[in-house]
């Protein structure tokens, strides 16, 4: 048995004729955490979606967990059941209340029982501390509380792996350690994540790998404390320059 | 002298009362109220028409209205999944029925069900069914665009979660979409309710017994039996018992998922990033 959870070969993807993926080969192994960093249009998110084919790649090859997503006759919706994802706009049923976000698709896809899907969405909202809100509706929380649900919601499917889109992008700067927390913990406990972030912190305390992508390449990759700490390309050392310290940009910066 | 802005909108708010005035003065003045009240307000007749007026007519209406209802709700769930299905033909078709059906006055149609089901599928249906598929048939091809256009306002991120979760197409857009866009079409739909109930008014081609008579079949043969209006106006306000409510309920509607639209960029973070 491979320890390579998710192995991207030569991936394309384009929108029309704009190429966004021009060739990515990238490995995330077993219990790793690999956060993907870059400027906004380098392909980041579109990478993330490629590997549970919300986005249909135009070239390449995907496995997850030994299975080719690219294959044609896959059956997608069942590698999608361990695929877990978490969106940047956390996007719970907004007709279903917290136990029913969790439960349903336990219930409809995985066809368990209604006391099992139960017993699963509680222990999941306790790990991600919002055991309390269980009968809330999604609009009655705070970003934070419904970015947490949402992870809640894709660990109640038993995922092998779990992929973040920028899942901070969208909260209010006091919220945003909360789902970190959360984050950070599912690392500890072993947990196979693929994250795309902004948080130049949390990349460098709690990735093992960081990617920095740029204009659809992989440009650097490597263990956190390099990429970020002590990068080698001139693109990663400019990005993060703008990043870690953005008031001290010099004039070729615009 | 100039006026004052302040004065200016105080002049022009006197200016209109003042038409509203002279208008009704005149529609008061002018009109032969004597001849009104003698035309509409016969109460011997009027009286004559209870209790089958709400007994009958009140009652088939409601009924024929509801039935109609939940048949073109059906089917304008099947026409609007079909507008958006990924094939054409399913496409064209749908589009095809939509417009003809609500392009086409409902009398017409009406009177095409009524003799073309029985020659072309040498069916006889039993008054209620031919009602039932009448009135449905022409209110599918509203409701179909209504919903439409409530599937299309679910947020494209329900649909990633779902899929992302391992749902088929089929079952995210039974257990997600679809009870979404019901929520938000509510108050449309509610509003295609009423337009339904008065065009449940056009059955009588259907040639109905006196016992499955509606409210404006019902007001008509009792106008041409009686030398007075009357009937005219108590049909009208039975319509108003149901329509009214059915306005009043779509307004309430509309302000609870007004008031709900404001939190939903919130809760998709779309509100944030703004």
């Amino acid at each position: 048995m491979s320890d390579v959870v998710v192995e991207v070969t030569g991936l394309k993807k384009a929108f029309g004729s704009l190429e966004v993926l021009k060739g990515i080969d990238m490995s995330v192994n077993r219990g790793d955490v690999v956060c993907i960093i870059g400027p906004s249009g380098s392909g980041k998110s579109t990478l993330l979606r490629c590997v549970n084919l919300l986005e249909e790649p135009t070239g390449g090859k995907i496995v997850v967990h030994g299975v080719e997503l690219t294959d044609p006759d896959v059956d997608i919706d069942r590698a999608r059941t361990k695929i877990g994802m978490v969106f940047q706009s956390f996007n719970l049923f907004s007709h279903l209340n917290v136990l029913a976000n969790l439960t349903v698709a336990q219930r409809k896809v995985l066809k368990r029982s209604e006391q099992e899907a139960q017993e699963v969405a509680l222990r999941n909202l306790e790990r991600v501390g919002l055991a309390d809100k269980v009968n809330a509706m999604p609009n009655q929380l705070s970003g934070g509380q419904q970015q947490r649900v949402a992870i809640a919601r894709a660990l109640s499917m038993d995922p092998d792996v779990m992929l973040f889109d920028e899942p901070t992008s969208a909260l209010d700067p006091e919220l945003v350690g909360d789902v970190l927390g959360v984050m950070r913990q599912l690392a500890d406990e072993g947990m196979t994540m693929l994250v795309v972030t902004h948080e130049m912190q949390f990349a460098r305390e709690v990735a093992d790998r960081v990617l920095f992508m740029d204009g659809g390449y992989v440009i650097e990759e490597g263990p956190a404390e390099q990429v970020i700490g002590a990068p080698q390309h001139e693109r990663t050392q400019s990005f993060l320059a703008r990043v870690l310290d953005p008031t001290h940009q010099g004039p070729s910066g615009a | 002298m100039a006026l004052s802005k302040r004065q200016r909108a105080q002049a022009i708010r006197t200016g209109q009362y003042a038409l509203l005035v002279v208008v009704v003065a005149a529609l008061a003045l002018t009109a032969d109220w004597e001849q009104v009240r003698k035309a509409f307000f016969n109460t011997e007749i009027a009286g004559a028409m209870f209790p089958n007026v709400i007994t009958v007519a009140l009652k088939n209406t409601i009924i024929y209205t509801a039935l109609g209802f939940a048949f073109g709700l059906a089917l304008g769930l099947v026409l609007a999944l079909m507008r958006l299905s990924s094939v054409a033909p399913y496409r064209w078709i749908a589009m095809v029925y939509i417009e003809v059906f609500r392009g086409v006055p409902a009398l017409l149609v009406f009177i095409a069900i009524y003799y073309g089901v029985p020659i072309a599928f040498q069916l006889q249906f039993d008054p209620l069914s031919t009602v039932m598929l009448a009135l449905g048939s022409v209110g599918a091809a509203y409701m179909a665009e209504t919903i439409r256009a409530g599937i299309q306002a679910v947020p494209k991120g329900q649909i990633e979660a779902a899929r992302s979760l391992g749902m088929s197409s089929a079952r995210a857009t039974i257990t997600i979409v679809i009870p979404q866009a019901f929520r938000i079409i509510l108050p449309p739909l509610t509003n295609e309710l009423i337009l339904l109930t008065k065009d449940s008014s056009l059955i009588y081609i259907l040639g109905l017994f006196r016992e499955q008579y509606e409210l404006t079949k019902f007001g008509r043969e009792t106008l041409s039996r009686s030398p007075s209006l009357t009937p005219i106006l108590i049909a009208g306000l039975c319509y108003l018992i149901i329509t009214l409510p059915l306005g009043h309920l779509s307004r309430y509607l509309e302000k609870r998922t007004g008031g709900k639209k404001v939190s939903t960029p919130e809760s998709t973070g779309l509100g944030v990033s703004a």
